[in-house]
């Protein structure tokens, strides 16, 4: 399995600007990124902020073909969708839909191709410290979507692992042995995830 | 000292109709030794042996004490006290990286050192060269010693591992059997490999939720080839 080639990406210690810039800052900058181009909905727009996101990644010291490697998955979604928008002779829209997806999946690479996920998470506890007043706990959320980073790669996975199951069956076509597997297995893993945490004791010493 | 009185476990049942699921039942163990092994058929009951030593399942009846700490009462202490290797390392690495995974252990840590001190750590088991690498293009052998490393950054007093080898080749297997030896804590485990459990100080063979044997290596095994009516 890929990871690199997985949504998010992995971090990988580098020198560019972007890791040297503080945490507050690169979530400022990924929301500065991402905003415009979906409020204004305006295909240059789209195209425009695409391609400054990118540089953003690429004058870090991250090689275009990683920071462009979202995944297969995506791409195919991003296609799918663009080719929905044509079909329906609406070019505008076929730009403006997938363009804004990827200029959030790019920007929010910004933050994980450049920050390790132990970073992330304090960042996110930090900033979710007002949570505490209303019962919950900051540190739960952040590890919560700390382990949606770590799971999309398994996920995607087991996409690709009952697809290969589906065709050595001859049922490719098959829509429920694609999804059957993906669906129990997520499950499974969601309750080995839950196991680890207990057996960590994340989430109890450090409710905070 | 890991001390089991009178454990049952008991799952109920689905349906009404159907009878409860016994899984344990009237298992009496005291563990001082610093190496115990724990063998006996799929669905013995071995892995929920295990999993009670550290809190993760409760007993219906009967009680469970680490080092005088109850695993209900004080499961929190409990569980600082007594790492858990699951057989399946990936189910226990939380993380993206080795470095991460392991900085995760050292919550208690002030910020600035935690990312040190996990290097640190990784550098003592050889895996410091891996710090950054995806946990899914490790090797099984590295990903089960990445994992140990984070159960030991919290420094406990006991490991419990289920069946920590199950998942590796035999190159695998032996460097981790290696580095399970060298840890000066007292480790539970519980194996399929009978050269693995012959290393113990002592075998616990499991059979239908009851212990059928326990004691020296080399009569435990022996007992437990006979009850799986294998002969060597």
């Amino acid at each position: 399995m890929n990871v690199d080639a997985s949504l998010l990406g992995l971090y990988r210690p580098g020198g560019g600007w972007l890791f040297r810039v503080s945490i507050g800052w690169k979530y400022l900058l990924m929301l500065v990124l991402t905003l415009p181009p979906l409020i204004l909905l305006w295909w240059p727009l789209t195209v425009g902020f695409n391609v400054v996101t990118l540089a953003c990644l690429v004058s870090s010291g991250i090689d275009v073909r990683r920071a462009v490697r979202i995944g297969w998955f995506m791409w195919c979604l991003l296609g799918t969708l663009a080719a929905y928008h044509l079909i329906t002779l609406n070019p505008a829209a076929a730009v403006i839909q997938p363009g804004n997806i990827l200029v959030a999946v790019f920007a929010a690479r910004l933050l994980t191709l450049s920050t390790p996920t132990p970073e992330l998470l304090d960042a996110l506890q930090r900033a979710l410290q007002p949570l505490r007043f209303v019962g919950v706990s900051p540190l739960r959320v952040a590890l919560t979507i700390a382990l949606m980073i770590r799971s999309i790669p398994y996920l995607i996975g087991l996409f690709d692992d009952a697809r290969d199951a589906a065709r050595a069956r001859g049922a490719e076509r098959n829509v429920v042995a694609h999804l059957l597997p993906v669906v129990l297995g997520a499950v499974a893993y969601s309750e080995r995830t839950g196991e680890a945490l207990i057996a960590r004791g994340l989430g109890e010493q450090h409710s905070g | 000292m890991i001390e089991l009185n009178d454990v049952r476990v008991v799952v109920p049942p689905l349906r009404r109709d159907d009878d409860a699921k016994v899984l344990l039942d009237d298992v009496s163990l005291s563990l001082v030794e610093r190496r115990v092994a724990v063998i006996g058929a799929n669905g013995s009951g071995k892995s929920t042996l295990l999993r009670l030593l550290n809190g993760m399942r409760k007993p219906t009846s009967g009680t469970v004490s680490i080092d005088g700490l109850d695993t209900v009462k004080d499961a929190a202490g409990v569980r600082r006290a007594v790492g858990f290797v699951f057989t399946d390392p990936l189910a226990q690495l939380l993380m993206s990286t080795p470095l991460e995974d392991v900085t995760l252990s050292l919550k208690d840590l002030p910020r600035r050192e935690r990312g040190r001190r996990a290097q640190g750590l990784l550098d003592e088991r050889g895996l410091g060269h891996l710090a950054h690498q995806s946990i899914y293009d490790l090797s099984g052998g590295e990903r089960q010693l990445v994992a140990l490393t984070s159960v030991l950054a919290v420094a406990p007093r006991v490991i419990v591992a289920d069946e920590p080898t199950t998942l590796l080749d035999l190159r695998n297997r032996l460097m981790l059997r290696r580095a399970l030896a060298d840890l000066p804590q007292q480790i539970i485990y519980s194996t399929h490999d009978l050269d693995f459990a012959a290393d113990a100080d002592r075998v616990v063979v499991i059979d239908g939720g009851r212990v059928l044997a326990d004691g020296a290596p080399d009569e435990a095994i022996q007992t437990y080839r006979q009850a799986m009516g294998v002969h060597a």
